[in-house]
C-alpha cells in the first residue's frame, strides 16, 4: 500500500495531528509554568515585606503598655491614687487637676494625660472618671 | 605448505571483501574526513566513521568478531545501544552541560522548539506514503528531531532492524546542519527579517534555574510518560549542574561519562552499518526521508517564527526558528553564523539557544508520543 491510501489505512493523519498537538501542548504548558516561576520566586522573596508591617503593628501595640510602666508614670500613679481616694470616685478631671496643682505635683496636666493614656484613669461613661484598680495592681506586680 | 598459505589468504579480508564493503569503507572514510577536516561535529563523526571501518572489515561468520555475533566484544558494547542504555546517559550529560537561562528568560521561544517537530510528523506521513509500516515510519520520522540519542532510543523500541541506517542518518544530518540549514533559512526569510535585533533577555536567578528541572520534569513526564528515560535523565543532569552542591557528579556527567558513552555509542553505531545490513534500498529511502525531515523541521521553525511575529510587539528574528531542530548547540551556531553574515554585530546565539533546548525537550516528547501510539 502506498500514498494517501497507506496514510489513511494506518491512521497517519490522526497520529500526526494528535502527536504535534501534544508536543505543542506540552511545551506551551512548560512555557506558561516557566513564565510563572520567577514571579512566584519574587513573591516568595517579598514575603518579609508583607510580614513586616504586621510585626511593626504588633510592636507598636506592645510598646503602648511599655509606656505605661515608665518609671515617671509609676511614681505619679501612686501620688494620684492617694488624691483620687481623697476626692472619691467617680470624679471630674478638672477637680483632680485642681487638687494636684494645689498639692504642688509637677506637670499635673501632662501627668494626668499620661495616666489616661495608660488607662489608669478611665471614663465611667457618664462624663466622670474612675481609678483602674486592676491596672494599678498589674503595675505593682510588674514592679 | 601451499595449502596453509591458500587457507590463510582465503581467510583475509582481501579475499572475503566484495564491492559493498568497499563502498561502506569509503563512506566511513568520508565521514572521518568531514569530522577531521571540515570539523562537522567531530566528536560524533570521528567515532562513527571509524566504527564504520571496524564494522565493514569482512570476517568469517561465526568467528565471534562481528557486531551482530553474540559473545563478540562489539556485540557486548552494542548491548548499550540495543537496550537503550546509552541514549539516556547521553541525555544526562547534555542536561549537565546545558544552561537553560535563555529559555527561562523568554519562554515564548519554546514554541519554536515545538514547531520544528512538525518535521517529525511530516516525515512519518512521508514514510507511510512510500510503503514503510507505521513503526518503521515513526522511527524514520524521528530523524527530523535532529537528536541522535532520541532517534536511537525510539528505533530500538520500534524498528531495531533499521537501527544502523537511522542512527547514521540522524548523526550525519546533525553534523551536516551547517550545510543543510542555511539555504533553507535564507530562502524563507527576507534580508530585513534576518537583520532583526532581539532585546537582551532578562537575568535569570539561580533559584529559577534550580526549580526549572523539577517543574519541567514533572510537567513533561506527566504529559508523555514514555519520554521518561530521556527527559528524566536530561532534567536530572540539569539539576546536578544548577544546584551547585554536587559539583563532582555534575562534572562527571558532563565530562567523563558523556565522553565514554559517546565513544561507545559512536563506534557501535558505526560498526552496526555492516554492508550486508546497511546497503539496501531501504537505507537509501531512509537517508532521503531524513534529509526531507530535516528540511521540513527547519522550515517549520522559521515559518512559525514569522507567524509569531504577526502577533508580537517585540519582533523575533525568524532565523532562530531554525534552531528548534535540537542538534544542540550546532543549529544555534548556524543561526548565529547566518545572522552575522548579514550583520556582524548582531548576536543571535544566546536567543537561538532557547528554541534549540526546547527542541530537545520537544523531540523527546514526540518520541514518547510515537512510542506510545505504536505500542498500543
Amino acid at each position: 500500500m502506498f500514498g494517501f491510501e497507506a496514510i489513511i489505512a494506518h491512521n497517519g493523519w490522526g497520529i500526526s495531528l494528535v502527536g504535534i498537538s501534544i508536543v505543542f501542548t506540552g511545551l506551551i504548558l512548560l512555557a506558561l509554568a516557566v513564565a510563572q516561576i520567577h514571579k512566584i520566586i519574587e513573591l516568595w522573596d517579598k514575603r518579609h515585606r508583607f510580614k513586616k508591617p504586621r510585626q511593626k503593628k504588633e510592636k507598636k501595640e506592645a510598646t503602648v503598655p511599655d509606656l505605661t510602666v515608665s518609671q515617671d508614670v509609676q511614681r505619679a500613679s501612686r501620688q494620684f491614687k492617694l488624691l483620687i481616694e481623697w476626692i472619691g470616685e467617680p470624679f471630674p478631671l478638672p477637680k483632680l487637676l485642681d487638687l494636684s496643682e494645689k498639692c504642688g505635683l509637677s506637670r499635673p496636666h501632662s501627668t494626668i494625660n499620661e495616666l489616661v493614656k495608660c488607662e489608669l484613669i478611665i471614663p465611667d461613661g457618664n462624663g466622670y472618671f474612675i481609678w483602674n484598680k486592676e491596672k494599678f495592681r498589674d503595675l505593682g506586680k510588674k514592679e | 605448505m601451499n595449502d596453509l598459505l591458500i587457507q590463510f589468504l582465503s581467510n583475509t579480508g582481501f579475499a572475503l571483501a566484495d564491492y559493498r564493503h568497499i563502498i561502506m569503507i569509503l563512506v566511513g572514510i568520508i565521514i572521518i574526513y568531514l569530522g577531521v577536516a571540515k570539523q562537522y561535529e567531530p566528536l560524533l563523526l570521528v567515532p562513527i566513521g571509524f566504527g564504520m571501518l571496524i564494522g565493514n572489515i569482512p570476517v568469517f561468520k561465526d568467528f565471534g568478531l562481528g557486531i551482530y555475533e553474540s559473545g563478540s566484544f562489539l556485540n557486548y558494547i552494542y548491548y548499550g545501544v540495543t537496550h537503550d542504555i546509552y541514549p539516556p546517559l547521553i541525555f544526562l550529560g547534555i542536561g549537565a552541560l546545558t544552561d537553560f537561562s535563555a529559555m527561562l528568560a523568554r519562554p515564548v521561544l519554546m514554541l519554536l522548539g515545538a514547531a520544528a517537530q512538525i518535521g517529525i510528523f511530516a516525515t512519518f506521513l512521508g514514510a507511510l506514503a512510500i510503503g514503510f509500516p507505521p513503526n518503521e515510519a515513526a522511527s524514520i520520522g524521528i530523524i527530523g528531531g535532529a537528536d541522535g540519542p532520541t532517534a536511537i532510543f525510539l528505533t530500538v523500541m520500534l524498528a531495531p532492524r533499521l537501527l544502523g541506517p537511522i542512527a547514521v542518518a540522524a548523526y550525519s544530518y546533525m553534523a551536516l546542519v551547517p550545510v543543510i540549514q542555511p539555504p533553507i533559512m535564507r530562502l524563507l526569510t527576507t534580508r530585513k527579517e534576518r537583520l532583526i535585533r532581539m532585546e537582551e533577555p532578562r537575568e535569570v536567578s539561580k533559584t529559577e534555574k534550580i526549580i526549572f528541572p523539577i517543574v519541567g520534569f514533572l510537567l513533561c513526564c506527566f504529559l508523555a510518560p514514555a519520554a521518561l528515560p530521556l527527559l528524566g535523565m536530561l532534567f536530572f543532569g540539569n539539576l546536578l549542574k544548577e544546584c551547585a552542591v554536587v559539583e563532582r557528579l555534575a562534572k562527571t556527567a558532563r565530562t567523563s561519562l558523556i565522553d565514554i558513552v559517546t565513544i561507545l555509542l559512536g563506534v557501535t553505531v558505526g560498526a552496526s552499518t555492516q554492508a550486508d545490513v546497511f546497503l539496501t534500498p531501504q537505507s537509501i529511502g531512509i537517508f532521503a526521508l531524513g534529509a526531507f525531515s530535516f528540511a521540513i523541521a527547519t522550515a517549520s521553525g522559521v515559518i512559525f517564527a514569522k507567524f509569531m511575529n504577526l502577533f508580537m510587539r517585540k519582533k523575533i528574528n525568524p532565523l532562530i526558528g531554525a534552531a528548534g531542530v535540537s542538534a544542540v548547540p550546532n543549529s544555534a551556531r548556524v543561526v548565529q553564523m547566518v545572522g552575522q553574515r548579514e550583520d556582524p554585530t548582531n548576536f543571535l546565539l544566546m536567543h537561538a539557544m532557547a528554541p534549540n533546548i526546547s527542541g530537545v525537550i520537544g523531540s523527546a516528547i514526540a518520541a514518547g508520543i510515537l512510542w506510545g501510539f505504536m505500542s498500543s
